[in-house]
């Protein structure tokens, strides 16, 4: 037992608990502090797996920036309780329930397959794998499309927020 | 040292249980939570995979996700505020009311 | 490191998309300097912008394709046909809208600019080769369809129809990803080419892997497109979201779903056994093109009934692309078996001479669909009131009664878009089903075809229903006919009447084109 495994266990079971109080709790608020402590949990493996470029991404741009718009959210509609959460128990959601199990057991039998320990790397190697400068070298030089991509993206999302909320067209 | 296949099954885990969530949960901020968990499910295959290979992709494929994901969650929490200063309620049921 | 260059002619390519781009950034720029409050001018200028990335898109439909990018996009005649089909969507939308939004006092740039960063999605969603570059394409034109989709504030009905398709458009995003992740590790690339070469290599090491990344990818596209079991959300996004934007969705973003599917699904299926994309294809076919027809039958409510067409529509589309993956000889060993039999070429044809036909009645039947389909919405959007649509009354079957004494015109333009979606001669409708079936039946798929031919004619039903009621029904008494007049529904209604009924007589050029294309494209 070496500090990975250890490490890698109590994230993982953490997340899941977390993850399951997001869709189990009745709060909306419960649910989105649940939901930040996934992305927490998650960013600790991401660490694990060398990523710490997207653990630090997670933690500024997921738990930080995003997760405060959805609490803001929650404040500003001031939902407090969810009205009446006891879910009519339907049809659809008993099949979208055993669809998600079912999909659940599929997935696992599919990455059971794979197999073997990551690859092995040299120390210069292990020293850049996962690092700002090499994601960034990456990033605007071979990846310079979907890069621009992104940009656009992020416009089309900010002038269709603004259209949006807007309160009368 | 963790066998890839760990991490594949957290991943798995997550997305399964995110969709469980938008299939079955009512209130309309949860369901895209739930959302936002199966984008992080897939963002911890892309690092698994990363890992397991050696190579940044992954890392650069997950960079690209979480921008997406702030995208949508401006557009949607904007929708999201739209529909309850229409209707008062995040609801999902009463939301599908759109009948003939 | 070694930092690739990237040349100058790599961003030729682009230039439709960025047309449309800085069009859309122009009209944001009109509301920001406004002196007046008239707005008369913001269509026309989203026109000219359309017109223009629809022209330089048609004058490189010829050059062969070539990688872009380092692989991360192509050139190629198939990503110059889509754009130029979702040009043409999108004029003819922008058309319709002037008068729609005008009548309710709700005209902006914005509107217009989304529309068009919407179409510059599109069009870059046709040239990606790359899974993440196409997964944030698929997100540009969707971010801007949600906004469009609620724009109007006008009851509870805009809201919520863009929270439905925001909720399973994000969903069907994420599990597109998932399955982009999955084939990431089975291949360790994501892109399209790379993954092309590694892909018999990885099939023998982890099948599993790489078909469960493909049905998940298959899947993702399969809500895109509205197929079934994957079209809940179609008839109440259809329905909630402003016509014009309707019209611009059941066109455009289906074409460009369909371009990106079949670009994915080419690569995928020639290094797996090419049954299995094929079983999946059909399958999907088979029950869309069924019970889209099936539950439009009953529809009163027009706006409705083209929504559940638009999803039968997408099934014959799907023929079309389950014929792209039949082979000439039967695949070694104990592949998938379908339906007992695998089916295979016609004697004589050669693979690549019937997928370019397939892809030919692809191409025709997206151009045909476009310019039919938002013809009938250009309709429905000049009959519509305002005053009826949170009472959800605006599309009744009673509206159209009487059309033909009331709006000769509309009428008439109403008449021929309902043929040409039944599949009557001698309307593009009818020449796109023929092509589809045509292949078909080429590649021995005579059961798709059969029923293909057998829900076009069940379908005849109640695209006559609303043909009947214009013609036949006497106008209701105290009937108002909506005064807005505007010169760009007329022009659009005008326009695509006109091409449907020209490319139903006379398709040839277009269809010698296509065909061109289409083998230039594959014949490599």
């Amino acid at each position: 037992m070496n500090a990975e495994v250890v490490l890698f266990y109590a994230f993982a079971v953490l997340a899941l608990l977390s993850a399951g109080m997001v869709i189990a709790s009745r709060s909306p608020i419960n649910s989105a502090l649940s939901l930040v402590a996934t992305f927490f949990f998650l960013a600790g493996t991401y660490v694990l797996l060398l990523a710490h470029t997207i653990a630090v991404l997670q933690v500024l741009v997921y738990a930080g920036a995003i997760m405060v718009l959805f609490l803001f959210v929650i404040m500003l509609l001031n939902l407090t309780e969810t009205e009446g959460e006891r879910a009519k128990v339907t049809f659809g959601r008993v099949a979208g329930a055993l669809a998600a199990v079912s999909l659940f057991a599929l997935l696992a039998l599919v990455v059971m397959g794979v197999k073997g320990a990551p690859t092995a790397m040299a120390t210069a190697e292990l020293a850049r794998f996962g690092t700002l400068a090499a994601l960034g070298q990456t990033l605007y030089t071979e990846w310079l499309l979907p890069f621009e991509a992104v940009s656009l993206l992020l416009l089309v999302a900010i002038v269709g927020a603004v259209v949006v909320a807007k309160a009368r067209i | 040292m963790v066998p890839t296949s760990n991490y594949l099954l957290l991943a798995a885990a997550l997305f399964c249980m995110g969709m469980l969530g938008v299939l079955v949960r009512r209130n309309a901020l949860v369901v895209f939570m739930c959302v936002e968990l199966m984008l992080n499910a897939s963002n911890l295959t892309f690092l698994a995979f990363a890992r397991h290979r050696g190579d940044m992709t992954g890392h650069i494929s997950a960079f690209f996700v979480i921008a997406v994901a702030a995208a949508e969650a401006a557009i949607g929490l904007a929708i999201v505020i739209a529909v309850f200063r229409s209707r008062g309620t995040l609801n999902v049921d009463d939301i599908r009311t759109m009948r003939h | 490191m070694r930092v690739p260059s990237i040349p100058a002619a790599d961003f030729l390519p682009l230039v439709p998309a960025i047309i449309l781009l800085v069009g859309a950034c122009v009209l944001l720029m009109t509301e920001v300097f406004l002196r007046s409050p008239s707005r008369g001018y913001q269509a026309p200028l989203s026109l000219f912008f359309t017109g223009l990335a629809g022209a330089v898109s048609l004058s490189s439909a010829f050059e062969p394709a070539r990688p872009v990018f380092q692989g991360f996009a192509a050139q190629d005649p198939f990503s110059s046909a889509v754009t130029l089909v979702v040009c043409v969507a999108l004029g003819l939308a922008v058309l319709t809208s002037s008068g729609f939004l005008r009548s309710r006092n709700a005209e902006r740039g914005e509107f217009y600019a989304l529309m068009l960063f919407a179409a510059s999605g599109m069009s870059l969603l046709a040239m990606s080769t790359e899974l993440i570059t196409l997964f944030i394409n698929i997100e540009v034109l969707s971010v801007g369809t949600y906004a469009l989709t609620s724009y109007l504030r006008r009851g509870t009905r805009p809201a919520e129809a863009g929270f439905k398709y925001f909720i399973l458009g994000a969903f069907s995003s994420a599990i597109l990803l998932y399955g982009a992740a999955l084939l990431y590790g089975a291949t360790g690339s994501t892109k399209l080419s790379e993954m092309a070469v590694v892909l018999p290599a990885a099939l023998a090491a982890q099948p599993a892997l790489v078909y469960a990344g493909a049905l998940l990818v298959a899947g993702g596209f399969a809500f895109k497109v509205a197929a079934v079991p994957f079209h809940m959300w179609t008839p109440d996004v259809y329905e909630g979201a402003p016509t014009p934007v309707t019209a611009l969705m059941s066109a455009g973003v289906k074409a460009a779903a369909f371009a990106a599917m079949i670009r994915v699904f080419l690569v995928l299926g020639k290094g797996m056994d090419p049954s299995v994309p094929l079983a999946l294809f059909s399958g999907l076919a088979y029950l869309t093109m069924i019970v889209g027809n099936l539950l439009a039958l009953p529809q009163r409510n027009v706006k409705r009934m083209l929504a559940y067409s638009s999803i039968g529509h997408a099934g014959y589309l799907l023929v079309g692309v389950a014929a792209l993956f039949v082979t000439a000889e039967a695949p070694a060993g104990d592949g998938f078996r379908f339906f007992g039999a695998t089916p295979l070429l016609a004697p004589g044809l050669s693979e690549v001479a019937a997928r370019a036909d397939a892809l030919k009645g692809l191409l025709f039947y997206l151009l045909a669909y476009t310019v039919t389909t938002v013809g009938s919405f250009g309709v429905l959007a000049a009959l519509e009131r305002s005053e009826d649509e949170p009472k959800g009354t605006a599309w009744d079957l009673d509206r159209f009664a009487g059309l033909a004494q009331r709006r000769p015109g509309w009428a008439f333009a109403m008449a021929v878009f309902m043929l040409s979606l039944g599949g009557v001669p001698p309307t593009v409708g009818f020449m796109g089903k023929l092509l589809i079936f045509r292949s078909a039946v080429d590649t021995g798929l005579v059961g798709l075809a059969v029923v293909g031919v057998l829900t076009s004619a069940a379908a005849i039903y109640y695209y006559l229903r609303v043909v009947v009621a214009m013609y036949m029904r006497p106008a209701p008494e105290d009937e108002r006919i909506p005064v807005t007049l505007s010169w760009g529904t007329e022009l659009a209604l005008a326009l695509s009447a006109l091409a449907v009924v020209v490319l139903g007589i006379l398709p040839g050029t277009v269809t010698d084109w296509l065909q061109q294309a289409s083998t230039l494209w594959l014949g490599q």
